[in-house]
């Protein structure tokens, strides 16, 4: 994938993030890390053209975020499965299809239940997110993200509201899903999910990037800040 | 059996006591007390408006439903201007009478437009009254929904029709519905103020009927009944529409 920022601004009554100057090219697979209010959530909701940043430049693979074009092309998982709570697993999945992207009913029904099959939901095709675990529910956000087809799929911190068991199967979900050869940005709390996954590291700050470069920065520290974070971690 | 035990008979022995009071207070009174001249003399005009009374309240549900989504839509508007339009306005009904919104519908606003229309001037003063309620109807039902929904219905690209038709109105009916038949009820009740304008609703059946048969009590009681007849099965249909219909 291919990253490029240019003296991105971004503030809500206070700033967020500070001037970034970015450029990535090569990875699948970018995790972002950082304490909270680090800014990091932030950039993924920028890069992934969920928010509009208050000032700078932005592409991804060389595409305007703000376009049609590229909004078709990524996926995203958010914290808290953030599922429409009155549609069935399989609806919420293939009236996406349906509506959005030209599948006729029957596709579009055919397809939401194979990627839930993918991710061990075929027994729950049919319940309402209120009915599942919140383990459940956050692998069936996944394979709505990935149902579209995306080139680029978008993480954010998609196991901090689950107990390590659910943790671990969300993440195992993840894993068994990098076969479809999807190119991944995430954030992250989950320090072994990050070595495993990733192969690239954005550690970012008081929103500043702070380090970043392969997974071994996190094994070899070089600012004061990331060897706090990852002293609590 | 079980419904019967536990929802019919309280509700029929709750009912019961109340009618057991008005029994109490119309025997206990001393005059003599009749519905017959009422009923037989009388009884089209009261019909013709309590079937009026009924027509005028659904299309002003309807206005009311429509002006308000505008006044809504409007309240989200980027132009401070408009923002500020229907603040203002919302204000000014607030604290409003209904009858004076209604005289000065039919004897000031109208006539400066050239429109002598009484019942439409009516009926347009009832649903610009009701529009502002049913605005803050929409605004707590739709800001019920999470910002992060709105931003993967974004993402996903649905238009904003999709959106309300598919993913926003299923969600918030739910939650709009009680104080939608809260409104709806005013409505009923409200519209008894068109007899000012001599509309031929309800209140103005009955009240001829009393001018001319000096029943002034029988004509209150028949009156007040009357809109429990509206008011009650329909509060009934709402909680049947919740149970049922939305789950």
């Amino acid at each position: 994938m291919n990253i490029h920022l240019k003296n991105l601004v971004h503030r809500y009554d206070i700033e967020v993030i500070s001037n970034l100057n970015f450029d990535l090219t090569g990875y699948n697979s970018v995790a972002i890390i950082g304490a909270s209010g680090s800014g990091k959530s932030t950039l993924l909701r920028i890069l992934s053209s969920l928010e509009k940043p208050s000032e700078g430049e932005v592409t991804m693979n060389g595409m305007d975020i703000d376009s049609k074009a590229y909004r078709k092309k990524i996926g995203f998982v958010f914290q808290n499965h953030n599922l429409f709570p009155h549609l069935t697993l399989e609806r919420n999945i293939s009236l996406i299809l349906e509506k959005t992207r030209g599948f006729n009913k029957d596709e579009a029904k055919q397809t939401a239940v194979k990627y839930l099959s993918m991710v061990q939901l075929e027994d729950q095709v049919y319940k309402l997110p209120k009915n599942v675990s919140g383990g459940q529910a956050q692998r069936a956000s996944i394979a709505r993200a990935f149902s579209l087809n995306p080139d680029l799929v978008f993480m954010d911190e998609p196991t901090s509201s689950l107990d390590p068991v659910l943790t671990y199967e969300v993440l195992s979900a993840v894993k068994a899903l990098r076969v479809l050869g999807k190119n991944f940005i995430f954030v992250t709390h989950v320090m072994s999910f990050v070595k495993e996954f990733a192969d690239y590291v954005i550690f970012m700050d008081k929103g500043l990037i702070i380090e970043h470069g392969p997974p071994s920065i996190l094994t070899n520290p070089q600012s004061d800040a990331l060897k706090r974070y990852i002293s609590y971690t | 059996m079980k419904f019967l035990l536990k929802f019919f008979i309280p509700y029929l022995l709750a009912s019961l006591t109340f009618f057991a009071f008005l029994a109490f207070v119309i025997i206990a009174r001393d005059a003599s007390f009749s519905f017959d001249n009422l009923i037989t003399i009388y009884g089209n005009l009261i019909f013709t408006g309590f079937f009026n009374t009924i027509l005028v309240s659904i299309i002003t549900l309807f206005g009311s439903l429509i002006v308000g989504f505008i006044l809504y839509i409007l309240s989200l508007s980027s132009i401070r201007y408009l923002v500020a339009l229907v603040d203002v306005f919302t204000e000014i009904i607030y604290g409003t009478p209904l009858i004076v919104m209604i005289i000065l519908m039919a004897f000031l606003i109208g006539p400066a437009f050239d429109n002598f229309n009484r019942p439409f001037l009516g009926i347009t003063g009832l649903i610009l009254y009701i529009a502002p309620l049913m605005k803050n109807v929409f605004k707590s039902g739709f800001s019920s929904i999470p910002k992060e929904q709105y931003m993967a219905m974004d993402l996903f690209g649905f238009t904003s029709f999709q959106r309300y038709q598919y993913l926003i109105i299923p969600q918030v009916i739910r939650i709009l519905m009680p104080p939608l038949m809260n409104n709806f009820s005013l409505i009923i009740k409200g519209s008894a103020l068109l007899y000012l304008l001599a509309f031929p609703e309800l209140y103005y059946g009955i009240s001829i009927a009393q001018s001319r048969s000096f029943l002034f009590v029988e004509g209150y009681i028949l009156l007040w009944m009357l809109y429990l007849v509206i008011t009650i099965p329909l509060s009934q249909f709402t909680k049947w529409i919740e149970k049922k219909i939305i789950g």
